[in-house]
């Protein structure tokens, strides 16, 4: 146990720090971005223009820059989801009764920084499907599988608020986390390779970036990922504190 | 203190005590499969007067595999919602619990009945749709098969949904909650159910297409039936 507290002092002192850490990569990627990395290319104009003294023939992308914002967001949601069916097989596995809040408490915020990091992949994606594929929203398959992870994730906290009972909402709460943890990879697999003959996948590769594109691209991928560990230590310090609060409360109204 | 031999009864026996519980209590009261119908009937009502205004161009069949699955998925919410109702009158399900069953016997033993349930409602919905929007269109020779995708879907509905009717008992408002968390987690079948579906419907080239979207609702079942399974020993105890 000693160790338990050992480590988790450690981590909480890192959080703030990890916190600066992560503003200043990402800062530091999306300067690298707009300033080092080149414009990407996009679909041919249908006649050359003359754009600042250059002759273009290719649509130059500047909605690409949120490639370097949306992507990481997205990766770390991923990570975030990955704590919250880790932590809930940890609750359900458990025989310690005493160990299972501990379990909780951790699941619940990992699901918490998760939706945060969920709703801004949301925000990012659509705004650069607006300004790549002309539209707010298609059916594509991983629109439409993070549309259904907001919605699990939405609803995992909603089955939270509607059960009093705290053993038994931790209990509901890990079921269902670690089934919408197993629901999100099915419904990416199947949006993506059930054959649907009304429109085709659009399908891209940004595989092989130059190095002044994969900088930014690893710097905002660290930063964030710093970033989303942070708030998740400096969540559960809080939460944390509050429970202890709380215990101490119920103390001194029964002396 | 003497004590008699008592053979422990068979888990299929348990099963089928459970089960026959559940179709007894069905056949004496009609009460899920009424409203089961006659909300599916409203469906097609509102279906009517949605479509009404449709021009004569409009190829209804091309939209008739989605139309029919929100028909399934509405219909079958309204019975999943109802088919542990009548477990909590009197705390029938107390009563259930207090015999040393294996929580597996219980989730297979509901999921069955939500399954009987749930084909029998289509039993009658699914001719019903096609009588009052299909008369005159012309489906593909492949229209049949239609069956497959109905019979992999409701499977799936009825399991995932018998663990999701199982925690919203317990919980307030629990109508709503039971769509809020069965529509998301049932979505990924749904879409391969439909694609199936509609393939049938309208005749694919290469039927190959088909089977692999009825291979994706499959593979979907198989996951989400068993993780149903292992994980309502921890519903039930909650």
């Amino acid at each position: 146990m000693t160790q338990d507290t050992h480590s988790r002092a450690l981590a909480n002192r890192l959080a703030p720090v990890a916190l600066v850490l992560g503003i200043v990569l990402t800062t530091v990627a999306f300067l690298l971005s707009f300033l080092v990395a080149p414009l990407v290319l996009g679909a041919n104009v249908a006649q050359t223009a003359i754009i600042g003294g250059e002759a273009i023939s290719n649509k130059l992308l500047l909605s690409q820059k949120i490639f370097y914002i949306h992507v990481p967001v997205a990766t770390v949601s991923f990570g975030a989801l990955a704590f919250l069916a880790y932590y809930s097989i940890r609750y359900l596995a458990t025989k310690n009764q005493a160990r299972k809040p501990f379990f909780d408490t951790r699941a619940r915020i990992a699901a918490e920084v998760g939706l945060v990091f969920i709703i801004m992949t949301m925000l990012s994606g659509d705004l650069w499907t607006r300004f790549e594929w002309g539209v707010w929203w298609v059916w594509e398959p991983r629109l439409t599988t993070y549309l259904i992870l907001m919605l699990l994730m939405i609803a995992y906290f909603i089955l939270r608020t509607a059960i009093d009972a705290p053993e038994r909402k931790a209990t509901f709460a890990a079921v269902f986390g670690l089934i919408a943890c197993v629901d999100a990879g099915i419904s990416y697999l199947i949006t993506r390779f059930v054959p649907t003959s009304i429109h085709p996948v659009i399908f891209r590769t940004d595989s092989g970036l130059s190095p002044s594109m994969l900088v930014p691209f690893l710097l905002a991928l660290f930063g964030m990922a710093l970033i989303c560990f942070a708030l998740y230590r400096l969540r559960l310090r809080q939460v944390e504190l509050n429970q202890r609060l709380e215990s101490l409360k119920l103390q001194l109204e029964e002396n | 203190m003497m004590q008699a031999p008592v053979a422990t009864p068979s888990g299929f026996s348990q099963f089928k005590t459970l089960l026959g519980k559940d179709l007894r209590l069905e056949i004496r009261s009609k009460q899920m499969l009424t409203s089961m119908g006659i909300y599916a009937l409203l469906v097609l009502i509102v279906y009517g007067a949605a479509l009404a205004q449709t021009a004569w161009g409009f190829n209804i069949l091309q939209m008739a595999g989605g139309l029919l699955w929100v028909l399934v998925v509405f219909t079958s919410l309204l019975g999943l919602n109802r088919s542990f109702a009548h477990e909590k009158e009197f705390a029938a399900l107390d009563g259930i619990l207090l015999v040393p069953l294996d929580p597996g016997v219980v989730f297979l033993a509901k999921a069955a009945s939500n399954v009987i349930f749930l084909l029998l409602v289509q039993l009658i919905a699914v001719p019903l749709f096609a009588f009052f929007f299909l008369a005159s269109t012309a489906p593909a020779a492949t229209a049949p098969f239609i069956v497959l995708p109905l019979l992999v879907g409701t499977l799936g509905i009825a399991g995932i949904g018998t663990l999701l009717s199982t925690i919203t008992l317990h919980t307030r408002g629990k109508d709503v909650l039971l769509a809020v968390l069965f529509i998301p987690l049932v979505f990924p079948l749904l879409y391969a159910c439909v694609s199936a579906t509609s393939m049938a419907l309208l005749g694919v080239d290469d039927f190959g297409d088909y089977w692999r979207s009825l291979a994706m609702a499959g593979g979907y079942d198989v996951v989400m039936i068993l993780l149903s399974w292992v994980l309502y020993g921890f519903v039930l105890d909650a």
